[in-house]
C-alpha cells in the first residue's frame, strides 16, 4: 500500500518532468514559432513577474471575487428556490418540467440577453454568472428533495416535526450529496463564464488580460494567465472536495 | 391516459401563462424597447431569420462545428483513456498532469487557439475538441477500470494478444459508458461552441445572437435564444431515445 | 370505574391475568375498514386495547397487518369506522403514538450519528437543547448502544440500528409503541435478545404495545393477546389469551406446556387460512 501510493507519486512526477521537458524541447527547436507558444522558462518567468509586483495579481483576485460573488448568489437562490419547488409535490409537477425544458440552453446564450438589459457592466457580468451556475444547484436540489426516502416522510409525520423542520433536519441533508456535487459543478462553470464575461465586457481580469495578451502576441503573459486560471480550478474543485468527503462522512461508500 | 393528460397540462401551464402575460403585458403598454419583445413580434422575427436562410446557415455552422469537435474530442479521449484504464504504469506517470490540465478552463483556451489559428471553423473545432477530450479521457479510463475483473481473468486465461483483448472483452464492455460519455460530450459541444461564437468567433449561432443584440432587435435576439434552447433541448431528446433504442438495458439507470 | 381500582405499577402489575375490561382502553379500534377503490384491504376490525397491554397480531401476509398498523399510526385513514387514543379519534399521527418500522436502513437518518437520531425525537418535541444529552445518553444505555453514540447508522449492524429506532420511539415518550415487524430481518440470537429488551422496556413505561410479527413463537412469547387476522379482506379471526407469567425467559417460557399448546393452536388456525 505504502510502496504503491510511492511509486504513484514518482511516477507521477517523472511524468510531469517529461511533460514539461518536451513543451521545452518543442519550443527550443521552434516547431512552433516563439510569438505563439511560449517556453516553459519564459512562462515561468512571466508568472512571477506578474504575480510579484505586476497587474497578474490584482487581475487574479478580480477574477476569483466574481466567480465566487456569482457562485454564492446562485447557490443561494438556487439552494432556496429548489428548495421551495422540491419540498411541494404540486410545485414540482408544475414547475419542473419547464426548467428541464430550460436546463439544455447553453448558459452563455443569457449574455446578449444580459447585455441588452445591463450593458457591458461589472452587474451584468455577475447576473450571468449567477444564473450559468444557478441551474445544476436548483435541479439538484429539487431532485435531492424529491428523491428522499419516503419512509423518512412517514418518520417525521410520527415525530410530529413541522413543515420547517422537516425541510431542514430530513430534505436538506438528504438532498446533500446531490447538492455538495452541483456546487463543484456551479463553480466551474462560474470561472468559465467569469473569463467570458471578463472578455466580452471588458471588465478588469484574468479574462481580459489574456486576450490583450493574445492580441498583442504576449505569448508568455498569455500562458502565466492561462496557468493561474488551471490553478483557481484546481484549488476550487480541491477546497470543495474537502468540504464533501468532510460533510459526507456519513455515507457507507466512501 | 388521463394521468398524462394531467401531467402534461401541468406542465404546459407555466409557459403558457408567461408567454400570454408577457404578450399583454406587451400590447398594454404599447412596448417599444431595445432589449425587450413581445412574444408575437418574437415569432415574427424568428420566421424572418428562418426565410431569409440566415438562421438556418448559422445552425449548420455551429451544429457542424460541433460534431466535428465532438468527434474529435470524445475519439481521442476515449482513446487515450482506454490506454489509461489497461495499463497501470502509463496511467500512474500521466495522472498528476492530467489532474493538473484539467482545471483549465476551456475558455482559456480561445485566446490561444485564436492565435494559432485565426478565426473560423477550424478554431471553433479545436477548441470544443479540447473541451471535450478531459472528461472523455476521465470516462474512458474509470469505465476500462470497472471492466469486471472476471473477464479480465477470462482473457488472460485463454491468453489472448492485446489487439484480440482490446476488441473482443474492453470494447464491447465499455460501448454503454461510452455511449454515456458521448451523450455528456454532445450536449456540452453545442455549450462551448456557442460560447466560443459569443465570444470571438464570427461564425454559427452565437454570433448570431450577439449580432442581434448590438443591432438593437430585441425580437431577433430572443428568436435565437428560444432557437438555440430549442436545438439543445432536441439534441438531448434524441440522444436519450438513441440510447434507449440502442442500450435499453442501460437506459434504465439514466431515469432521472 | 377506573379511579377506584388500586394504583398500580407497571412492573409489578402481573399481567398473566386478563387485563381489567372496565378500565377504559388505550386503544379502541372500532369497526374500521379500508379500501382502495373496489379492492377491500380490511373488512371491519374491533379490538380495545387496554393501557399497559401487549397485544401480537399475526396472520398470513396479505391479511393487511401493516395495514392495520399504519391505521393505529395515524400513516392510514380508515374508510370506514375510527380508531381512537384515550377516548378521542385519532385523526392522524400523534407523538403519543411510536412506529418501529422493519426497514431500519431506511427509517434512520444516515447523516446523524446515533445520539443525533435519538435527538431529533426531542427536537420533535421542543425539549430544550440543554437537557437533550442526559436523556439521549441514558436512553442509548438502557438499549445498549451506550458506547456507540458517535457511530453513524452505516457503522453499526442492523440489530444495533433496530435497537437505535427503538431508542428514538422511546425519546418520543409514547403511550403507545407499534412495532411492524421489526426483528424479520435479524438473525435468531440478536432477535431473541432484543425480544427480551423490549419487554422489559415496556414494562419499565408501561407502554402499551402493538406488535406485529409472522413469527408464531414471537407473537405468544411476546403478548398478553394475539390477535389472529384473516385475509381477503383482513379480518379477525380469532383473539387468544396468553396466560404466561411475566417475566418470561427465553427457556423457561418456550417450555412451558401452556406456550406450546398456544404454538400449537395457532399453527393450526394459520394453516387453515393458507389453504
Amino acid at each position: 500500500m505504502r510502496t504503491s501510493s510511492l511509486r504513484k507519486v514518482f511516477l507521477g512526477l517523472l511524468g510531469l518532468a517529461v511533460f514539461i521537458l518536451v513543451w521545452k524541447l518543442i519550443t527550443d527547436a521552434k516547431l512552433v514559432s516563439p510569438i505563439f507558444f511560449p517556453s516553459p522558462e519564459r512562462t515561468l518567468a512571466s508568472l512571477i513577474k506578474g504575480l510579484s509586483g505586476g497587474a497578474l495579481l490584482g487581475q487574479t483576485l478580480e477574477t476569483v471575487q466574481r466567480m465566487l460573488l456569482g457562485w454564492l448568489l446562485a447557490s443561494l437562490v438556487g439552494i432556496m428556490l429548489g428548495a421551495l419547488i422540491g419540498v411541494s409535490r404540486r410545485a414540482r409537477a408544475f414547475i419542473a418540467p419547464t426548467l428541464e425544458l430550460l436546463r439544455p440552453l447553453p448558459a452563455s446564450a443569457m449574455i446578449p440577453i444580459a447585455i441588452a438589459f445591463l450593458g457591458f457592466s461589472n452587474p451584468m457580468v455577475l447576473v450571468v454568472i449567477a444564473f450559468g451556475a444557478l441551474w445544476p444547484m436548483l435541479l439538484a436540489t429539487i431532485h435531492g428533495f424529491a428523491a428522499m426516502e419516503p419512509r423518512l416522510y412517514e418518520v417525521s409525520a410520527v415525530l410530529g416535526l413541522t413543515r420547517l423542520q422537516t425541510i431542514w433536519k430530513l430534505a436538506l441533508p438528504s438532498a446533500m450529496p446531490m447538492i455538495l456535487a452541483s456546487l463543484r459543478l456551479g463553480l466551474t462553470i462560474s470561472l468559465i463564464l467569469a473569463i467570458v464575461g471578463e472578455m466580452l465586457a471588458s471588465r478588469d481580469g484574468l479574462g481580459q488580460s489574456i486576450l490583450l495578451a493574445s492580441r498583442s502576441f504576449r505569448s508568455a503573459d498569455l500562458f502565466a494567465g492561462i496557468v493561474i486560471l488551471g490553478a483557481i480550478g484546481l484549488v476550487g474543485s480541491r477546497l470543495l472536495s474537502l468540504a464533501e468527503a468532510r460533510l459526507l462522512r456519513w455515507q457507507a461508500t466512501r | 391516459m388521463r394521468s398524462v393528460l394531467k401531467t402534461s397540462w401541468r406542465a404546459a401551464l407555466l409557459p403558457v401563462v408567461v408567454i400570454v402575460v408577457a404578450q399583454i403585458a406587451a400590447t398594454a403598454t404599447q412596448l417599444e424597447s431595445d432589449s425587450l419583445a413581445s412574444p408575437i413580434d418574437i415569432v415574427a422575427a424568428f420566421f424572418a431569420v428562418l426565410t431569409d436562410g440566415s438562421l438556418l446557415r448559422a445552425t449548420a455552422d455551429t451544429l457542424m462545428a460541433a460534431f466535428c469537435g465532438c468527434v474529435l474530442g470524445v475519439g481521442a479521449g476515449s482513446l487515450i483513456g482506454i490506454v489509461l484504464g489497461l495499463f497501470r504504469l502509463a496511467d500512474d506517470s500521466l495522472d498528476l498532469t492530467i489532474e493538473l490540465l484539467r482545471p483549465v478552463p476551456v475558455v482559456a483556451l480561445i485566446p490561444v487557439v485564436m492565435m494559432l489559428l485565426g478565426f473560423g471553423a477550424r478554431m471553433e473545432i479545436v477548441i470544443i475538441a479540447l473541451g471535450l477530450l478531459w472528461p472523455s479521457i476521465v470516462l474512458a479510463r474509470a469505465a476500462v477500470r470497472e471492466v469486471e475483473p472476471r473477464l479480465m481473468e477470462v482473457s488472460a486465461v485463454l491468453m489472448l494478444g492485446f489487439s484480440a483483448r482490446l476488441t473482443k472483452i474492453v470494447l464491447p464492455a465499455i460501448v454503454p459508458q461510452l455511449f454515456m460519455s458521448l451523450k455528456l460530450a454532445a450536449g456540452y459541444a453545442l455549450v462551448v461552441a456557442v460560447t466560443v461564437e459569443i465570444t470571438a468567433n464570427p461564425f454559427g449561432l452565437g454570433y448570431g445572437i450577439m449580432m442581434a443584440q448590438q443591432a438593437l432587435r430585441p425580437a431577433e435576439m430572443f428568436a435565437y435564444l428560444l432557437w438555440i434552447g430549442a436545438i439543445g433541448w432536441l439534441i438531448s431528446l434524441l440522444l436519450n431515445a438513441a440510447q434507449r433504442r440502442v442500450l435499453p438495458a442501460f437506459a434504465k439507470g439514466d431515469a432521472r | 370505574m377506573a379511579v377506584t381500582q388500586a394504583p398500580f405499577h407497571a412492573g409489578e402489575f402481573d399481567r398473566a391475568d386478563p387485563v381489567p375490561r372496565s378500565v377504559q382502553p388505550r386503544i379502541r379500534i372500532r369497526d374500521v375498514t379500508l379500501s382502495y377503490g373496489a379492492l377491500q384491504i380490511i373488512g371491519g376490525i374491533s379490538v380495545d386495547i387496554a393501557p399497559g397491554e401487549t397485544i401480537s397480531v399475526i396472520g398470513p401476509s396479505g391479511c393487511g397487518k401493516t395495514t392495520l398498523l399504519r391505521m393505529l399510526a395515524g400513516l392510514a385513514k380508515p374508510t370506514s369506522g375510527s380508531v381512537e387514543l384515550d377516548g378521542s379519534v385519532l385523526a392522524g399521527p400523534n407523538r403519543s403514538v411510536a412506529i418501529v418500522f422493519q426497514d431500519y436502513g431506511k427509517a434512520l437518518l444516515p447523516w446523524r450519528t446515533a445520539a443525533g437520531n435519538v435527538s431529533l425525537a426531542l427536537e420533535a418535541r421542543g425539549c430544550p437543547a440543554r437537557e437533550r444529552p442526559e436523556i439521549i445518553r441514558d436512553l442509548l444505555d438502557k438499549i445498549g448502544l451506550g458506547r456507540h453514540a458517535d457511530k453513524y447508522p452505516s457503522e453499526m449492524s442492523g440489530g444495533m440500528q433496530q435497537r437505535l429506532q427503538i431508542a428514538r420511539c422511546l425519546a418520543q415518550e409514547p403511550k403507545v409503541l407499534l412495532m411492524d415487524e421489526p426483528f424479520g430481518a435479524l438473525d435468531a440470537m440478536t432477535r431473541q435478545a432484543l425480544q427480551d429488551e423490549v419487554l422489559s422496556l415496556v414494562a419499565m413505561t408501561g407502554a402499551t404495545m402493538v406488535f406485529v410479527t409472522h413469527d408464531l413463537e414471537e407473537a405468544i412469547y411476546l403478548g398478553d393477546r394475539i390477535v389472529c387476522l384473516q385475509p381477503n379482506p383482513g379480518r379477525v379471526g380469532r383473539m387468544v389469551d396468553v396466560r404466561l407469567a411475566r417475566p418470561r425467559d427465553q427457556l423457561m417460557t418456550r417450555e412451558d406446556p401452556e406456550f406450546l399448546r398456544l404454538r400449537r393452536e395457532l399453527y393450526d388456525l394459520i394453516k387453515d387460512d393458507h389453504q
